[in-house]
């Protein structure tokens, strides 16, 4: 329907399924990351609004970023190898505000490091750098969920001719609103659930960590209430062809929909009930459902418009197997470095 | 094409890809050498047991940290938004070509993090030597992150084996990968001492700052050796067509090489202040001036390496347009905006010109150019006419490979001349007003057959002759047209006579003042080196005066005559009266009248701008003379402009040899024919004998119609006998191929007449001409040999040329046919029969003197066999005249 548009796709050097694969692994971890980065900063920020923010909040937040950065970048590798024509059309058309990423991710992170750095010197200071910090991160956020729907919808691409100088965010996207909220809140519980987790590892008095992992679990379980809702707003705020997939339109989209209201009762009962271990687990599996979800979704967007499958496969496997053995050797290397962290250090040194 | 284009008129992506480049890539390379430079500095404080300098390193770690994994790690995610954003179809390539390679990249990186995170927060936290496997750990990571990226960097400028097989490894490890890897690992050592230099010089003791002052120091001048010799090796493995973008012709790398030049000597200069001991104020500003200076340098650098991969953006496969070469012909074909999935105007029509070529430069050229600002398309365009710029588009990527071939039609291309014209500039193409001159009446000599007893043949030996009248910016033609005469004795064997006979030339009234009209008088010495007195040629002759006699000829030669009238109209076919006298009795024996043609009507100003000079009729304009010299000093390196504004113009042969003015030229310059036909051919092929009256006097609209021999009258045009523009062009640049330039000329020129470049014959010009015998094969075109063309059959020999040659019996072809593109019976625009005065006189008709059998014009008896050559007599249909 919108060929005379959409770009031609270059090939691809292995199955589609195995980028698939990737894609969401690396898209899994990496939302883990950003849910505890974009999170815990707001939630740090709200404290900090009510006068309640801990001396030792929050300080891995620049250490977080890095990661949160890093593991953005192979899904971003694996999204532009399977969509990259549909994404890199989307991209031009807000160009703007997608380049100022880039700026507004250098600033978030300085502002992180001003925040943890500056706490005693210069409070002020590092009090700016956390509320600056937080709110260019909700740019970011906000511009991706933007570019990610427009990708997807080529029957809006007409607005480039209209402005092509790069403007154009997709505002009159009816998913963009409960998108952006879902995901805000989904970060906000995962990145209460993350505190949680600090709070079970630092090393202040049993007492209050008991306490504070009740209190970041009981985020984490009001805000999954409160998802209920916001997510069942985004699901119909789709095209009826795609929620209705969710709804025994398709068979494994449906399951994949009962897996995650299942998934949710759940959580809500651990979490309202002080059950860390569990809902970690539980916070990992929804997370990682609604990241298939997501793709599944994004097949259905794009249904009679284009399928990775499509993508034509030129069989040159040996730049997979030496990424594969490289992987490997980086996991290692870094559990060795991690190994010399705990290796005590010796007195003459 | 295949994407939308980000419009950016006023910055341009290419811009904002250098920006972010230039800061990410200094960064980068510091993230790599520096990690050396921790390690090795932290291990030399461990074995020599100095806590400051241990101190130092601590403190050097949280810069570096700061600088490179914020700093450098978010611009490296920042090049990949622009490249994606400015050029998506060449990120696409790149991105499923290496894919696994940019997927290795992302582990290394994530060591790097992971490794410097630990080096950062655990310092002093761990056992030394831990924390040092840690500290090599990280400089591996960096390191083997510049291997992979050094692969891909490398394979978009030489992609070497990779074209052919399209494999990953061929690609990865490409003929550049070496020396690129080890240049870039000198350079990145180099700044691990300059930023070094940074923490150090914050440093509180004065003992310890110029320690690692010293220390930094090595690590900026050691890496420097290594880093020229791989400077050299790199350039030998770039292609040639890459090497000359950037050391020859194309100007475009001139500013970058500087800046490299400078950047470099201030670098390493002032960085020497690092071995001397100066204050501490004076080493926290050259610390950080050289960390500026390391920003140009690494900008001169990279941008030097995109001018060396220009036109394209992933070499030999994908143009910097976005469109790659396996779609080039079919754009060609078909048409850019047919193709092109992101214009609202699919065709060209002549109402939406201006808007058709607005989309095509949107989609095809703002990928590296603004409208006005950096790389501005309107300050490359102000100096060429709407033609000039069609022309312009033509030439792309030719003679400078630096751009990229114009992808779309002819059509397409006149609409892109036309919206940069109209739209950008503003500026309103006028139609050329036919020149309607007024017909003079003609007074023709009289002529008695039956009691005269001589006949005097007069012409001029070129029938197309041009003046290059602004002598104050350059000259290549000075006034001087050159009169043969041929004195025959009429009787039943008519003899040609030479001895006592006083030949005279009068030009007619209205030209005998020249030095009115030309500059030529006030800069004959500055241009030829010969002070000549006013109206007076470079052979001594004025436009009144008399013929030397030579070879059974009489000659005056390079008679100043201008075409400009002492009443102030242009007429450039001033007319001569010629008197033979006895010389013993000064008796008039015979008189005839001959056109000189001399016309400035020079096709310049149709490309380079400019008005006509003289009372808007003809002459070359100093806008137009200008806008020549500037091209010429553009692409050649050259100051013509400013030493003509300093009062010292140039003859254009001082350098380009010439026959036709008897100039040596220069070795290993092209001479001045092959240079400006073998440059001009490739902004002007496609087009038949349009291109030749695009510079020449030869349109139909001009002011001269200068072909106006019978071959125009029966639709013979230059190509007929000179070839195209293309074959012309390639013929005279295959004589000079031993010259680099011809080279570079010729590579983009097709040959139009002949299969290819081989079956050209290599040209002398002036020289070698076309032989009238390739069409007359038995001095008759309807016999057999006529294959409708004369390209490549040149005339035999000297002699053999149509203006030397003779019959058996001494008579000159020119004198009895008339003078080239003059042919008997000629039609000339400024009174029909203006260059037929001798053939009316002598025989009543314009025709080839003899014509029709009138052998009575010399002969004084009947003539019936085949004198001077064959099918002269009962030649069937009769030879045309013009009536």
């Amino acid at each position: 329907m919108y060929d005379s548009i959409i770009p031609t796709t270059d090939t691809i050097p292995v199955h589609w399924l195995w980028f698939e694969l990737l894609l969401i692994f690396t898209f899994f971890i990496h939302m883990i990351l950003m849910n505890f980065i974009l999170g815990g900063s707001l939630l740090t920020v709200w404290d900090l609004l009510r006068g309640k923010l801990e001396k030792r909040a929050s300080g891995s937040i620049p250490t977080l970023i890095a990661l949160t950065v890093n593991f953005g970048v192979p899904p971003l590798l694996f999204v532009q190898v399977l969509y990259g024509h549909l994404f890199y059309t989307s991209s031009v058309m807000l160009a703007i505000p997608w380049i100022l990423v880039i700026p507004v991710l250098i600033l978030a992170y300085y502002g992180a490091y001003l925040f943890v750095k500056k706490r005693d010197r210069a409070p002020g200071w590092s009090k700016a750098g956390l509320i600056i910090s937080s709110l260019f991160l909700l740019y970011i956020a906000f511009v991706f969920v933007n570019n990610n729907t427009l990708a997807v919808r080529p029957e809006l691409w007409g607005i480039y001719f209209e402005n092509p100088g790069g403007w154009n965010l997709n505002l009159s996207e009816p998913t963009l609103w409960p998108r952006y909220v879902h995901f805000l809140l989904a970060a906000l519980a995962i990145g209460a659930l993350g505190r949680a987790i600090s709070y079970r590892f630092s090393k202040m008095e049993e007492k209050e960590k008991t306490l504070q992992i009740k209190r970041n679990l009981k985020i984490f379980g009001g805000i999954t209430l409160i998802q209920l809702g916001i997510g069942t707003w985004f699901w119909f705020s789709m095209p009826q062809e795609v929620w209705k997939l969710f709804m025994g339109g398709s068979f494994f989209a449906t399951i994949l929909m009962v897996m995650g209201w299942l998934m949710t009762l759940l959580i809500l009962h651990s979490a309202f009930t002080g059950r860390l271990n569990a809902s970690m687990i539980l916070g990992g599996l929804i997370v990682l459902l609604m990241v298939i979800i997501r793709d599944v979704t994004r097949v259905a967007y794009l249904d009679e418009i284009f399928h990775p499958e499509q993508l034509k496969n030129v069989n040159e496997a040996s730049p997979l197997i030496a990424f594969l053995i490289t992987f490997v050797i980086g996991l290692l290397a870094i559990f060795y470095m991690i190994r010399l962290i705990l290796k005590p250090k010796t007195p003459q040194s | 094409m295949n994407y939308p284009v980000w419009f950016l008129p006023n910055l341009g992506g290419g811009l904002l890809i250098a920006i972010i480049a230039i800061m990410h890539v200094v960064i980068s390379h510091l993230a790599v050498g520096g990690g050396l430079f921790l390690v090795l500095t932290e291990r030399k404080a461990v074995v020599t047991k100095n806590a400051a300098l241990l101190e130092y390193v601590r403190k050097h770690t949280w810069f570096f940290l700061l600088l490179t994994m914020v700093f450098g790690g978010m611009s490296g995610v920042g090049i990949w938004f622009i490249i994606a954003l400015v050029n998506p179809a060449a990120t696409s390539s790149l991105i499923h070509t290496f894919v696994f390679g940019w997927a290795i990249e992302w582990v290394f990186f994530i060591g790097e993090i992971v490794a410097l995170l630990i080096y950062h927060y655990r310092f002093g936290k761990m056992d030394d030597r831990s924390h040092m496997i840690v500290g090599w750990l990280y400089f591996i990571f960096a390191w083997l992150s510049l291997f992979v990226i050094n692969g891909i960097l490398g394979f978009m400028l030489t992609p070497g084996s990779w074209l052919e097989t399209g494999n990953f490894w061929h690609g990865i490890f490409n003929p550049s990968y070496l020396p690129s890897l080890i240049f870039r690992t000198s350079i990145a050592f180099i700044f691990a001492g300059v930023f070094g230099l940074v923490t150090a010089s914050w440093l509180k003791d004065a003992e310890m700052r110029q320690s690692v002052f010293r220390l930094c120091a090595r690590w900026m001048y050691i890496p420097l050796l290594i880093l020229a010799a791989t400077g050299f090796y790199y350039t030998r493995v770039i292609s040639p067509e890459s090497f000359e973008n950037l050391f020859h012709f194309n100007r475009e790398s001139t500013p970058f090489i500087k800046v490299l030049i400078v950047s470099s000597i201030l670098l390493f200069g002032l960085g020497l202040f690092t071995l001397i001991r100066t204050p501490k104020f004076i080493q926290k500003t050259g610390a950080l001036l050289l960390v500026l200076i390391c920003f140009g340098w690494m900008s001169g650098f990279e941008y030097m390496r995109e001018i060396a991969r220009k036109p394209f953006v992933l070499y030999s496969q994908m143009y910097s347009t976005g469109i790659s070469l396996s779609e080039m012909d079919i754009i060609k074909q078909e048409g850019f905006l047919t193709h092109s999935k992101w214009s609202k105007v699919k065709e060209v029509t002549p109402e939406n010109m201006v808007e058709a070529g607005a989309e095509i430069v949107r989609l095809q050229c703002l990928t590296c150019h603004t409208l006005d600002r950096y790389n501005g398309m309107m300050n490359k365009s102000d100096k060429l006419t709407e033609r000039g710029l069609e022309a312009l588009l033509t030439g792309m990527g030719k003679v400078n490979g630096y751009m990229p071939p114009f992808a779309g039609t002819e059509e397409e291309k006149r609409a892109v001349a036309a919206y940069i014209y109209r739209e950008l500039h503003g500026k309103v193409s006028e139609a050329i007003q036919p020149h309607r001159p007024e017909e003079i009446p003609l007074e023709i000599p009289e002529f008695d057959p039956s009691k005269d007893e001589f006949v005097l043949l007069v012409w001029n030996d070129l029938g197309m002759h041009c003046i290059s009248d602004n002598e104050k910016y350059f000259s290549f033609l000075p006034p001087g047209n050159t009169l043969h005469a041929q004195l025959f004795k009429r009787g039943a064997l008519p003899e040609v006579i030479t001895e006592g006979i006083l030949m005279e030339y009068q030009v007619e009234d209205g030209y005998k003042h020249p030095g009115n009209h030309s500059m030529f008088w006030d800069y004959d010495t500055e241009i030829f080196g010969v002070d000549l007195p006013e109206g007076t040629g470079l052979m001594g002759k004025g436009v009144d005066g008399t013929m030397e006699a030579q070879g059974g000829l009489f000659a005056a030669r390079l008679i100043p005559v201008m075409p400009y009238r002492d009443d102030g109209s242009y007429n450039p076919f001033p007319l001569f009266t010629i008197t033979a006298k006895d010389e013993a009795t000064g008796e008039i024996v015979a008189t005839t009248k001959a056109v000189a043609p001399t016309s400035t009507e020079m096709g310049c100003r149709n490309c380079h701008e400019g008005e006509w000079a003289w009372n808007d009729v003809s002459g070359l304009a100093d806008l137009t003379a200008i806008n020549i010299l500037k091209a010429h000093d553009r692409y050649n390196h050259t100051h013509l402009l400013q030493d003509a504004e300093n009062g010292h113009p140039k003859l254009c042969q001082s350098c380009h040899a010439d026959p036709a003015v008897m100039a040596p030229g220069k070795p290993d310059v092209l001479n001045f024919s092959t240079a400006i036909h073998g440059f001009h051919a490739n902004y002007l092929s496609g087009l038949d004998h349009e291109a030749c009256n695009m510079c020449h006097p030869g349109r139909f609209d001009g002011n001269t119609k200068c072909f106006r021999g019978r071959h125009n009258d029966v639709g013979i045009s230059c190509t007929d006998c000179h070839g195209t523009l293309e074959d012309h062009a390639l013929g005279l640049l295959a004589n000079q191929s031993g010259i680099e330039a011809s080279k570079r000329l010729s590579r983009g020129l097709e040959p139009v007449l002949v299969a290819s470049k081989s079956d050209i014959k290599p040209r002398m010009p002036w020289l070698m001409e076309p032989d009238c015998k390739s069409c007359h094969t038995n001095f008759n075109i309807f016999e057999d040999g006529y294959d409708g063309t004369a390209f490549n059959l040149w005339a035999p020999g000297f002699e053999a040329l149509y203006r030397n040659r003779t019959d058996n019996h001494g008579v000159m072809c020119i004198a009895c046919h008339g003078s080239p593109h003059a042919i008997y019976g000629a039609m000339n625009t400024y009174g029909l029969h203006r260059d037929n005065h001798q053939p009316l006189q002598y025989q009543g008709v314009a025709g080839t003197i003899g014509t029709r059998e009138q052998c009575m014009v010399c002969h004084t008896v009947e003539m019936t066999q085949n004198g001077h050559h064959r099918n002269m007599v009962n030649r069937f249909p009769p030879p045309v005249v013009v009536e």
